[in-house]
């Protein structure tokens, strides 16, 4: 289980890293504006294969490239009810938080829970490298904190119920 | 041999396509059974219809060579023995099959792309999103 997680963030990093070249290139349309190809899709030469990478039916990863940006989406496992609330509201809470993020987008992609926007300009403020090991750092630990919540969340409830409970003793 | 096929596959021309790869898959049904799961893969590559823009003949080249990719069992020893120019047409199916999000196959493709990532590096992945034109 643990060895098909490593093979799957390794994939995603490989392609990642072979996706992340981007160059500005002002809008084709409109002049004086430069906008990311990848979110309007007005013109099909500049855009790239989408690439899906799905770990199992409940992870996938969806990875669109264009000349001046670059798209994740990201779709969380999520085993029950009491996850898949949790998990919307965690990324709600992250993605309202955009403007501290910078490379993360306001809403996800239809279909999937959390979305990225690289754009050429992050590339030539920030590190592709390490732009890459914040993407997969991300994806390891948003497992982690989901199934810290979830603990937090059924210890917290057996505790009130003990106390409340205990008044009827 | 494809380049005559180039620019327009007519719909007869795609019935003699999905003859071809069923011809294909009979050939590769017994290599299998003689235990040479590196010679069905290549025998699945090697003549992709890529010029097609016919999605039956796009699936059902891809089911062919999903049947010879899941009997391959030690990744190695196929990287061993699989020519270089194999590389690119691979990765391109790779990509389909861990967009079909089915568990065992997505398990396989992952170990084969981590393999082929490290052979031919990343100018392959590169040529498999650039290429809108050959899409399998």
């Amino acid at each position: 289980m643990a060895n098909t997680l490593r093979l799957y963030l390794t994939c995603i990093r490989n392609t990642l890293e072979a996706a992340m070249c981007l160059q500005n290139f002002p809008c084709q349309e409109v002049e004086r504006h430069n906008k990311p190809e990848v979110e309007l899709k007005t013109s099909p030469e500049l855009l790239l294969n989408p690439v899906l990478i799905c770990r199992n039916e409940a992870e996938k990863c969806l990875i669109e490239t264009s000349i001046n940006s670059l798209r994740i989406s990201l779709k969380v496992k999520q085993a029950d009810e009491l996850e898949n609330i949790l998990t919307k509201k965690f990324l709600r809470f992250l993605s309202m938080r955009a403007e501290a993020f910078q490379v993360l987008r306001r809403k996800p992609v239809q279909g999937y829970d959390i979305s990225f926007l690289i754009t050429n300009y992050h590339c030539e403020e920030m590190q592709k490298q390490k732009l890459i090991d914040f993407i997969v750092q991300f994806m390891e630990d948003i497992d982690k904190e989901i199934s810290e919540l979830k603990m937090s969340v059924n210890t917290r409830g057996r505790l009130v119920a003990t106390e409340f409970l205990k008044q009827f003793i | 041999m494809m380049a005559g096929a180039e620019k327009f596959v007519e719909a007869d021309n795609a019935e003699a396509i999905i003859t071809r790869i069923e011809h294909k898959s009979r050939k590769i049904e017994s290599l299998l059974k003689q235990n040479k799961p590196v010679e069905a893969l290549k025998t699945a590559l090697e003549g992709s219809p890529p010029m097609t823009r016919d999605e039956r003949c796009k699936s059902a080249n891809w089911i062919v060579v999903h049947r010879a990719l899941m009997a391959i069992k030690d990744v190695e020893g196929m990287f061993s023995s699989l020519d270089p120019e194999y590389y690119d047409i691979l990765m391109k199916y790779l990509y389909r099959g861990l967009s079909t999000g089915d568990r065992p196959t997505c398990d396989q493709c992952l170990r084969i792309h981590e393999k082929l990532t490290e052979r031919a590096g990343l100018g392959c992945i590169l040529r498999s999103l650039a290429d809108t034109v050959n899409t399998v």
